[in-house]
């Protein structure tokens, strides 16, 4: 299964929840089914996939990463308000939102601009 | 693109609306690729920051000098010092390190290019700047002090003096005394088990400041109460900390997104009548609590001179009020700025209050439609509350407006006396309706209701159906809880019209409106007994 590796940062106290560690460094598969929810594997070749994107990688946070208070980082289907999302130094919203095709080495940083208040 | 079904017609699914205008390219210098959206406009890295300082220049800089500028735009010469409101959180992080920036470091890539080498805005602004932190970790259980953590963030800027405070100065006599004022007058409190707010003596030996605190919060009537509260503490215990270091500036850092939270839960409590108050305003100490000049600090400035010889006036200034909460972390990430961030205002079983469900409402509005946002603070520029001042909320300081408790008193209805027995011989006849008129107790004890402005008093009385649960279920329950002391010593000076003190124990409020008068109002309202009968 093709994989590709990423940098992960988190600002403003997002870090509290990922083990108190701003910066992470992961491995994801390259290509995930057409539906976001982890679990199901891409190699079953009944199962539609795309190349992975953010919403992917917010859920695999979630999932893998995350120790606690989903609810501050997730929020239906998104990332919480308030939370600012950069890839590679540029916002997320220049760049497709949750549908921003990851690539090998991009680096995507989650600030949270609520600081815990 | 058709408007089929999604799901058998993929073209049918309508493209997703972008979230900038135009292209990605940075509107500004239009060659470079944009790195942020602010409110659908792209602008790449290198055009945000002097953006950023242009914004925040072009709030402060108006509101330096103590006459606006006239048609030439004329050098900065505040009449006192500088105190910053720091807060840990992310925007007072950003202001006190825009601050630093330009008037401290005087860091040449935030100044604007005209005027040559040996212009005036190459000088220093404010001789001296404080940053001032409020600590209020006490007033809720199981917070953390934070106040080391803070020390060291602001311990990065040189030439910034730090003079951290704890919420619960606000009820210390010691700490009043170290700003100057007299700290003669009684022990009196208010009870607020009532609306009717009566001061009383204290029924015990004044409380430490910690213990005081805590009764005061316990004795609010919602969890709204207790965050507007130590909200109104903070900015008067900073206001007093800018009068004691001389500053003629107090500048907070709110931003956009902050300003519009206040602003509609400011509202929302009562608190329209000071909606520009919430943008900018200008404070003076009670006349009757003015330092001594003595105790004035003299530093040997030209600033400081005038600073005791002038009327004391502190300004208080949100720099960073079109600057929005994205655009604040944006800097902050980009300017490797370690904000130490504030934690929740929160304790078991409490719900929430207005001022934490409005900002909810304000975070999901800016996540999906960003310039309602900025909207919302446009509009609220534009208001011009109608009403005249009566002068000083004697809790939180802010113009108080005139003929408030009359409006109310003509508004409610308080009491509904018992329908007069039934004649059992006319059973067809219809039930004499029973007068409804507002409560109006010939009661002569003194109030704290008179001093008070709107939404401090619906603060203090407002009450929920539910019962709220205290922050300190283990405090003594008092029926008469301590006040603040700037509130105990304006109502111990009796300044104020029509308060007299008859001894050292009591103080005589004449009353304002009788019984009589007050029928005299309802009176059109009333039914004749002809007519009910």
């Amino acid at each position: 299964m093709a994989t590709i590796s990423l940098n992960i940062e988190f600002g403003g106290g997002l870090e509290l929840l990922f083990s108190n560690q701003r910066s992470h460094r992961i491995t994801i598969p390259a290509n995930v089914p057409v539906s976001s929810a982890t679990g199901q594997t891409p190699e079953d070749s009944d199962v539609p996939s795309k190349p992975v994107d953010i919403t992917y990688l917010m859920y695999w946070l979630r999932d893998n990463l995350l120790k606690e208070r989903a609810e501050l980082f997730v929020e239906n289907g998104t990332v919480r308000p308030g939370v600012l999302v950069l890839v590679n130094d540029t916002d997320w919203e220049l760049e497709g939102e949750g549908e921003y095709q990851l690539k090998d080495g991009d680096e995507i940083v989650f600030i949270s601009t609520l600081h815990g208040g | 693109m058709s408007c089929g079904n999604p799901t058998t017609e993929p073209d049918a699914l309508m493209q997703r609306r972008k979230k900038y205008d135009k292209t990605k390219n940075c509107v500004r210098c239009k060659d470079a690729q944009g790195n942020i959206v602010i409110r659908h406009t792209v602008y790449c890295k290198n055009c945000f920051t002097p953006l950023l300082i242009h914004k925040f220049r072009r709030v402060l800089e108006p509101t330096v000098n103590p006459k606006p500028d006239g048609p030439r735009r004329t050098a900065l010469k505040p009449a006192g010092n500088l105190v910053i409101g720091f807060s840990g959180g992310l925007g007072s992080s950003v202001l006190l390190d825009l601050v630093h920036r330009c008037y401290v470091a005087l860091d040449k890539s935030t100044m604007p290019t005209e005027g040559g080498r040996d212009h005036p805005r190459h000088e220093r602004v404010w001789k001296k700047v404080t940053v001032c932190y409020v600590e209020v970790c006490d007033a809720f259980p199981g917070m953390d002090d934070r106040t080391d953590e803070i020390a060291h963030f602001v311990s990065r800027y040189d030439e910034l003096d730090f003079v951290p405070l704890r919420i619960q100065h606000a009820f210390d006599r010691t700490w009043w005394e170290r700003m100057g004022r007299s700290t003669s007058f009684s022990d009196i409190g208010v009870g607020l088990a009532d609306e009717s707010l009566l001061i009383e003596p204290l029924s015990q030996t004044y409380p430490d400041p910690l213990t005081a605190l805590r009764t005061y919060l316990s004795s609010l009537p919602t969890p709204t109460a207790i965050h507007s509260s130590i909200q109104a503490l903070t900015r008067v215990l900073l206001l007093h900390t800018a009068l004691q270091t001389g500053s003629s500036h107090l500048v907070l850092g709110t931003s956009l997104t902050s300003l519009a939270v206040s602003l509609i839960s400011g509202v929302a409590q009562g608190a329209g009548f000071n909606v520009r108050e919430e943008s900018m305003e200008e404070w003076t100490p009670d006349p009757e609590t003015r330092p001594t000049p003595d105790t004035v600090p003299d530093d040997g400035t030209e600033g400081a001179r005038k600073s005791k010889e002038a009327k004391r006036t502190v300004r208080i200034v949100r720099p960073l009020r079109d600057i929005g909460m994205k655009e604040c972390a944006t800097w902050a990430w980009w300017s490797h700025i370690p904000v130490v961030g504030k934690e929740k205002w929160v304790w078991p079983g409490a719900k929430p209050g207005i001022g934490t469900l409005t900002k909810d409402f304000i975070l999901g509005l800016e996540q999906d439609y960003p310039s309602t946002v900025s909207t919302i603070v446009r509009t609220c520029g534009k208001l011009a509350p109608k009403g005249e001042v009566a002068g000083k909320c004697i809790l939180c300081g802010r113009p108080a407006q005139r003929g408030v408790q009359e409006w109310k008193a003509r508004i409610s209805i308080r009491s509904q006396p018992p329908p007069p027995p039934s004649d059992s011989d006319s059973t067809d006849a219809p039930a004499t309706p029973a007068p409804v008129v507002p409560e109006s107790k010939a009661d002569t004890r003194p109030s704290l209701t008179p001093y008070l402005c709107y939404p401090c008093h619906t603060t203090l009385t407002s009450r929920s159906a539910r019962p709220v649960p205290s922050p300190w279920p283990d405090t003594a329950h008092s029926s008469v809880a301590p006040l603040p002391v700037w509130t105990e010593a304006r109502l111990g000076t009796h300044a104020d019209v029509g308060v007299s003190v008859a001894d050292e124990e009591e103080i005589a409020v004449a009353k304002k409106m009788g019984q009589e008068e007050m029928k005299g109002i309802v009176n059109e309202f009333l039914l004749d007994d002809e007519e009910a009968s």
